[in-house]
């Protein structure tokens, strides 16, 4: 099987030479600036910090895990948070799998990270659980971060629920760390709002946003992944009941005219709620577009929107 | 009412579940190629949507039931429903023989006899015809028979001759005797061509008739004469009414020997009429006449009959079709 981060690799090393000679070299900054090696304190180990942070001597003296404070500064970690749900099995604009793309904004970004000397931890699921893998250097590590993340997004995934794998951040990982969310289309509730609120006081967030299906147009029938369970799909009924979308059959321009009004009011209701947050945004359609978005997604942080 | 291809039904109906595997294993196909979309409330959600899904279901509910009912009343149809009753057919056990002269003197008449002769053929139904036509001899040219169109196209024949453009072949035959015009003989001959009354059936169950045509002038010496030929009539039931093209006074002198006198003589004495050729009354009366003859006609053997009645399940079909059609049509963009 080919690895997944030699794929990212060759995809930014394109759009690299050509676009910008300093992004290999990542463009944003550590949390600490102005901060020193030195060593500033103790605290308690909380699950997330890497155990070679960790002051044996230290411990052994207090009886609990201590960790050293100055490293934890230094070293940023970039938590990748990521929905591998039935969604993100789905089409995206330009007829991908959303998962793909999604592997390719995780790959890069943490690739970017990695060439930094930061951590890059994950923490992925769906309605049904969430997997966090801690936050390690390295390129292996980074493999097998995009290993889970691809291997785990299926159709016969449990349905898609973004608002888990942020709930599990808050309430596991204490460390300030930069997190890059990978979602796509989702219609932010009160519940995701408070969820980012609370995040956004701890962390740098990130957010790329992969691009959903256009659902006009399409000369073939769709069917919602959330309408259909894994059984029915396998056994030929999927989209039965309210799932199915005949293809070609809401071709009217009052119906064109609505959906393209119902897609930008979309739009502009998640990309205000992240400007509110002070969370950059991109987006993504295909894996061409990814490089591109992560671009603007860094560059829009180091202005700091 | 019953089916006579009944065994479509049940054919139909093992069709059924083969139809519905196969648009299971079809449905499957499409479904397979089906994309996968997340987040299909963005269109879904949308009244317009709605309403266009509600239209298309709606249709598609249409063209289901249109299709199941054409295809219902198509294998309905094709099991052939049909209608089986018993019908006694009236025989009205009736002998005709007309009669016919084709000496010299009934040339110019002749014609005009066969065609009363074929209105006459035309208002019976169920008798037996015949014709027979005589000059110094007589010739069978039909025996008894119910076949109307023979009938016909016979009596078309014989009109073809007297008007001269026929081959000349239909009157072979009829000169073989001594003289010309012998009516009694003539008519004698008619008599003679009756059947014996079958078997087992009692003689005189059939009424017999001769319709003669004749101008009764005699040229020559008849085997038997114009009166012995009535009494031979009498003497067999067989009721004579004669048709005379040339019904002349010939004077009071001429008294009772007159020849159409004698003929109506003979004719209403057997229990039948004399009409002249022309008289409006001729055709009716020779009709009303004979059909009195029987009152009671005999009814056949019972015979069942089996008529199709698929007019319902095609019409049925038929508007089903048309709906289909209606429904299916949709405006070209």
């Amino acid at each position: 099987m080919a690895s997944l981060l030699q794929r990212v690799k060759s995809k930014l090393s394109i759009h690299a030479h050509r676009k910008a000679r300093g992004l290999l070299e990542g463009q944003y900054g550590s949390v600490s600036h102005g901060r020193s090696l030195d060593f500033d304190d103790l605290r308690a180990y909380v699950p997330g910090d890497e155990v070679r942070d960790i002051d044996w001597k230290a411990t052994a003296r207090h009886g609990s895990p201590l960790v050293r404070r100055y490293v934890a500064a230094r070293r940023q970690t970039l938590l990748l948070v990521t929905d591998t749900g039935r969604n993100m099995a789905a089409e995206s604009r330009d007829g991908e799998p959303k998962g793909d793309i999604a592997v390719l904004a995780l790959g890069v970004v943490g690739y970017l990270a990695h060439r930094h000397g930061d951590a890059v931890g994950l923490v992925c699921g769906d309605s049904g659980g969430t997997r966090a893998l801690p936050g390690k250097a390295g390129e292996a590590h980074l493999e097998r971060l995009l290993r889970a993340v691809h291997d785990t997004t299926s159709l016969d995934s449990a349905p898609s629920r973004l608002e888990t794998q942020l709930d599990y951040v808050v309430r596991n990982f204490s460390q300030r760390m930069l997190l890059l969310v990978v979602a796509d289309e989702l219609l932010p509730d009160a519940e995701t709002e408070r969820l980012l609120r609370r995040l956004r006081a701890q962390h740098e967030i990130l957010w790329l946003t992969v691009r959903d299906a256009e659902l006009l147009g399409a000369g073939a029938d769709s069917y919602d992944v959330a309408s259909t369970t894994a059984g029915q799909r396998t056994r030929g009924h999927a989209g039965r009941r309210a799932g199915l979308l005949p293809g070609g059959l809401a071709e009217s321009a009052a119906i064109a005219g609505a959906y393209a009004r119902g897609q930008a009011d979309r739009d502009s209701a998640r990309q205000s709620m992240l400007r509110r947050l002070g969370i950059a945004e991109a987006d993504a359609g295909s894996s061409l577009e990814v490089i591109p978005a992560v671009f603007t997604l860094l560059a829009r942080r180091r202005r700091g929107r | 009412m019953e089916l006579i291809f009944w065994w479509i039904l049940p054919a139909a109906a093992g069709a059924v579940p083969a139809a519905w595997f196969l648009g299971r294993r079809r449905h499957r196909a499409r479904a397979a190629r089906r994309r996968p979309v997340a987040h299909s409330d963005r269109l879904t959600a949308l009244p317009e949507y709605q309403a266009a899904l509600r239209k298309h279901r709606n249709r598609l509910r249409l063209l289901a039931a249109a299709g199941t009912l054409l295809m219902v009343a198509a294998v309905v149809a094709a099991a052939r429903p049909a209608e089986r009753s018993t019908v006694r057919p009236e025989q009205h056990k009736r002998d005709i023989i007309l009669c016919l002269d084709a000496s010299g003197s009934m040339n110019s008449a002749d014609a005009a006899v066969v065609d009363v002769f074929g209105s006459l053929a035309r208002q019976f139904d169920g008798e037996r015809i015949g014709l027979t036509i005589f000059d110094s001899s007589a010739v069978q040219v039909f025996p008894l028979t119910d076949d109307y169109d023979y009938v016909q196209d016979q009596l078309q024949q014989a009109k073809t001759a007297f008007d001269g453009a026929g081959s000349g072949s239909f009157l072979d035959g009829t000169w073989n005797g001594e003289g010309s015009s012998l009516i009694g003989d003539g008519l004698a001959s008619c008599l003679q061509s009756f059947p014996a009354a079958p078997e087992g059936e009692e003689p005189g169950r059939r009424a017999r008739s001769v319709i003669l045509a004749t101008d009764n002038f005699l040229s020559g010496t008849p085997l038997v004469t114009l009166a012995e030929a009535g009494a031979l009539g009498k003497d067999r039931d067989v009721r004579i009414f004669a048709l005379n093209p040339g019904d002349y006074d010939f004077g009071p002198d001429a008294g009772a020997e007159q020849p159409g006198a004698r003929l109506r003589g003979v004719a209403e004495g057997s229990g039948g009429a004399y009409y002249a050729l022309d008289s409006p009354d001729a055709v009716p009366g020779i009709v009303t006449g004979i059909e009195a003859t029987q009152a009671a006609a005999v009814r056949g053997a019972p015979r069942s009959v089996v008529s199709d009645r698929a007019e319902v399940p095609l019409g049925v079909a038929l508007l089903a079709g048309l709906v289909l059609a209606g429904a299916s049509w949709r405006p070209r963009r």
